[in-house]
C-alpha cells in the first residue's frame, strides 16, 4: 500500500510548464549568450571561434569593477546576517505576541515601488534632508553630513532592501527551534553566548546559508541602488553590462563580460557555500 | 552532599497558579520521587530547584547556601529532559562531554573521563554515532550519562521513561535505582506513573491539581496509610465507601453505609476530624478483600454481592462486584494455583471478606 501510495504521489509531468519556461526564457538565452561571447561575428555573418572579446575584459580596469562588485556583495551579506540574525531570534523567540505583525511589518517595503524608496532614502540622506536636519536640530551636529552619494548611503539601501532576505530564512529554522536543547545547554553551564555559539548558530546553519545566498548572489549583480544612492561614481558589474547591451548596442561584449563575472560569481559562492557548509555537520535530522 | 529545602514556594502563569505555598525538604541522597496528575505543577517546581524558572514568592535552598536567584549555569544541579535535548549535531561523545568541555578542563582529563562513564552506561559502540542513530533506551542513556559526568549535587528527572516501552521502562527503572545507589547523588523525579514512583522512591511527595502536597512519605507508608481519598485514589486502586461513624471507643469504631450495613473499622491513629455522627469514607484496596462462594467466618466484616465482570491480568484477577446499593467494589485475587478450586464465574452470587485492621478511615 505504501508503494502505491508514493508512487501516486510522484506526478513527473507536473513540473513540465516551468521548464518549458525555464528552457526558453532562460537555458536558451544563456546558451546563445555564451556561444556569442566567444564566437567572431561580422555584418557577413559568423567568421569562427575567438577569444577577443573574453580577453578585452580581462584588463585591471574590469577586474576592479568585478571586485568591487564581489565586495559590495560580500559587505551587503554580512551586513544582512549581523543585522538580520538578531531580529530573526527576536522575531522567533521573544516578539511571539506580536509575532504576525512585525513579519507583516518586515514584508510592507515588497508591496511599494522600488522607486518610491529610492526617492524616499533621497529625502532621508540628503543633505537637507531628514537625518542631517534632526542632527543638525538637536545640536548634535554643525555643518551637515554628506551621506548621499556616497558608499555609507549605497550599503544602508542595500541593506533595507536585502535584509528580509536574510531574516525569513533563519527566522524558519529558529522557529522550529526545539528551545529545550537551549535549556539543557545552559544547565550544563553554558552562558547564553556559549549557548548561542555551540548549539543556536550550528543548528540554524543552514538558515544562515539561505539567507546569505539570498543576498549574496543578488547583491554581486545590483546596480540600480549603487548608481542612484552612489551618484555613478562607482561602477559595478551591472552598470558595465548595461553600458555594453543597452547604451552602446555592442551586445556580444556584454554578453562576454556576462560569462566572465557569471563565472566568478559562481566560483565565489561555491567557495562560501563550502566554508558555510562546514559548520553544518550535523548528519542526524536537526529536531 | 547537600538537601533541599523549599520554603513557601508560589509560582503563577498567565493561566492560572500552578505551585501553592510549596515547603519541602528533599534529603541528600535519597531517591525522592514527586509523583502528580498531569498539569499538577510538578514539572514547574522541577524547573524552579533547575533554575529554568523563577518563583513568585518563597525561597529554595541548598544545605545552607540560598539558590532561589542564582543563574541557572551556576547551580551544581542538573536535570535530565523528558524529550532528552540531546544536542543533534553532537556526537555521542561531545554530547557527554559538554559540560566538562565548557569548564575548560584538560581534554585528556575530559576524555577519561567521558570514557569511562561510556562504560558505564554501556554505550561503547556508540561514541561517534549521532543522537538520531541511537534507539530510545541508548538516547535516554545519553542524556543520563550527559548530566551524571558533571557530578552534580542534585540530579533532577523529568519523566525520563515516559517515551519508552513498558519492558525497557522497567529495566530502566531498576539501573536507576542502582546507579543512585552507587552514586549516593540526590535524585528528584518527577512522574505521574504510580508504578515508576512506588519502584523507585526511597521518599516520596504527592501533589494533587490545585498544586499542593498532600503527603510525604516512603512508598509503604503512602500506599498503606494514604493521609487523604486524593492519595488513596491516586496511588494504587482503591474502593471508597461513604457512610457515617459511630460507636467509637478507640482503638475500634463502626461504620454505618445507607443499605449495606454496619461495619467494624479499627482506628490506627486518632485525628481531630473523628468524631460520632460524622460523614466519613473508607478506603478498601482491593487485594485486601477476600472473595469465596461460601461465607466465612474468621473475618469481621461480610459483605455480599453478584460478580458483574471478570478481568484477567495473569499474576492476579479482577472482579467487579455489585452490591445491594448499586455500587460497584473491586477485587484482587493472586492466581497462585494453576487448578483453582470452587471457580468464580459472572453473575455468581460471592461473599466479600474484610478484616476492620485493613479499611481505612478517611475525612470526607
Amino acid at each position: 500500500m505504501k508503494n502505491s501510495l508514493s508512487s501516486s504521489l510522484k506526478h513527473p509531468y507536473i513540473g513540465i510548464p516551468a521548464l518549458i519556461w525555464q528552457l526558453l526564457f532562460l537555458y536558451i538565452p544563456l546558451l546563445i549568450t555564451i556561444a556569442c561571447s566567444f564566437l567572431h561575428i561580422t555584418d557577413q555573418g559568423i567568421q569562427g571561434l575567438t577569444l577577443e572579446k573574453i580577453k578585452y575584459f580581462l584588463t585591471p580596469l574590469y577586474l576592479k569593477v568585478i571586485g568591487f562588485s564581489l565586495l559590495l556583495a560580500i559587505v551587503n551579506a554580512t551586513l544582512c546576517f549581523l543585522v538580520g540574525y538578531p531580529l530573526a531570534y527576536f522575531l522567533a523567540f521573544t516578539g511571539k505576541r506580536f509575532k504576525n505583525l512585525l513579519l507583516f511589518l518586515l514584508l510592507i517595503p515588497f508591496w511599494t515601488n522600488f522607486l518610491l524608496h529610492v526617492y524616499a532614502w533621497f529625502y532621508v540622506l540628503e543633505r537637507e534632508g531628514f537625518i542631517n536636519n534632526l542632527l543638525i536640530g538637536w545640536k548634535i551636529l554643525k555643518q551637515p553630513l554628506t551621506i548621499l552619494y556616497s558608499p555609507a548611503a549605497i550599503m544602508i539601501m542595500m541593506l533595507y532592501f536585502y535584509l528580509p532576505f536574510m531574516v525569513l530564512p533563519i527566522y524558519s529554522s529558529l522557529e522550529r527551534f526545539n528551545t529545550s536543547l537551549i535549556e539543557a545547554s545552559l544547565d550544563l553551564g553554558a552562558s547564553w553566548w556559549q549557548t548561542f555559539r555551540r548549539i543556536i548558530l550550528p543548528l540554524t546553519m543552514r538558515g544562515v546559508r539561505a539567507g546569505f545566498f539570498l543576498t549574496y548572489i543578488p547583491s554581486f549583480g545590483e546596480f540600480v541602488i549603487p548608481s542612484l544612492m552612489g551618484g555613478d561614481k562607482m561602477m559595478f558589474v551591472g552598470n558595465i553590462i548595461s553600458e555594453f547591451t543597452l547604451v552602446e548596442g555592442s551586445d556580444s561584449f556584454g554578453g562576454a563580460f556576462v560569462v566572465i563575472s557569471c563565472f566568478i560569481l559562481i566560483a565565489t559562492a561555491l567557495l562560501f557555500y563550502k566554508i558555510l557548509g562546514y559548520s553544518i555537520q550535523s548528519r542526524g535530522k536537526v529536531k | 552532599m547537600r538537601r533541599i529545602l523549599l520554603h513557601r514556594l508560589r509560582k503563577s502563569m498567565s493561566d492560572g497558579l500552578i505551585l501553592n505555598d510549596i515547603s519541602l525538604v528533599i534529603p541528600s541522597g535519597k531517591f525522592f520521587v514527586l509523583l502528580g496528575p498531569s498539569g499538577c505543577g510538578k514539572t514547574t517546581l522541577l524547573r524552579l530547584i533547575a533554575g529554568l524558572d523563577v518563583a513568585d514568592e518563597g525561597k529554595i535552598f541548598l544545605g545552607n547556601e540560598e539558590i532561589t536567584h542564582h543563574p541557572i549555569h551556576r547551580r551544581p544541579i542538573n536535570i535530565v529532559f523528558q524529550n532528552y535535548a540531546l544536542f543533534p549535531h553532537l556526537n555521542i561523545f561531545n554530547n557527554i562531554a559538554y559540560g566538562l568541555q565548557l569548564k575548560g578542563l584538560d581534554p585528556t582529563f575530559v576524555k577519561q573521563k567521558v570514557y569511562k562513564i561510556i562504560e558505564t552506561f554501556h554505550l561503547e559502540g556508540h561514541v561517534f554515532k549521532f543522537p538520531s542513530q541511537l534507539s530510545g533506551g541508548q538516547q535516554q542513556r545519553v542524556a543520563l550519562a550527559r548530566a551524571i559526568v558533571n557530578e552534580p549535587d542534585v540530579l533532577l528527572l523529568d519523566e525520563p521513561l515516559a517515551a519508552l516501552d513498558f519492558n525497557l521502562r522497567e529495566k530502566m527503572l531498576i539501573e536507576l535505582i542502582e546507579l543512585q545507589d552507587k552514586l549516593k547523588t540526590t535524585f528528584v523525579y518527577v512522574t505521574h506513573d504510580q508504578f515508576e514512583a512506588l519502584t523507585v522512591a526511597d521518599q516520596m511527595a504527592i501533589m494533587n491539581h490545585r498544586g499542593k502536597i498532600e503527603q510525604i512519605g516512603t512508598p509503604k507508608e503512602i500506599y498503606e496509610f494514604p493521609l487523604s481519598s486524593f492519595v488513596a485514589r491516586f496511588v494504587g486502586t482503591t474502593n471508597i465507601l461513604h457512610g457515617t461513624l459511630y460507636n467509637l471507643k478507640e482503638p475500634d469504631a463502626m461504620i454505618r453505609i445507607p443499605d449495606l450495613g454496619d461495619f467494624k473499622l479499627y482506628i490506627n491513629q486518632r485525628k481531630e476530624w473523628m468524631s460520632e455522627g460524622r460523614e466519613v469514607l473508607i478506603s478498601i484496596r482491593p487485594e485486601k478483600i477476600f472473595i469465596s462462594r461460601k461465607k466465612t467466618l474468621n473475618f469481621s466484616n461480610t459483605l455480599k454481592g453478584v460478580v458483574q465482570s471478570i478481568v484477567y491480568h495473569g499474576r492476579s484477577t479482577q472482579y467487579n462486584v455489585l452490591l445491594k446499593n448499586q455500587m460497584k467494589l473491586q477485587v484482587f485475587e493472586q492466581n497462585e494455583e494453576h487448578f483453582p478450586q470452587g471457580v468464580i464465574d459472572y453473575d455468581h452470587e460471592v461473599y466479600l471478606h474484610w478484616q476492620k485492621e485493613n479499611a481505612l478511615l478517611l475525612e470526607k
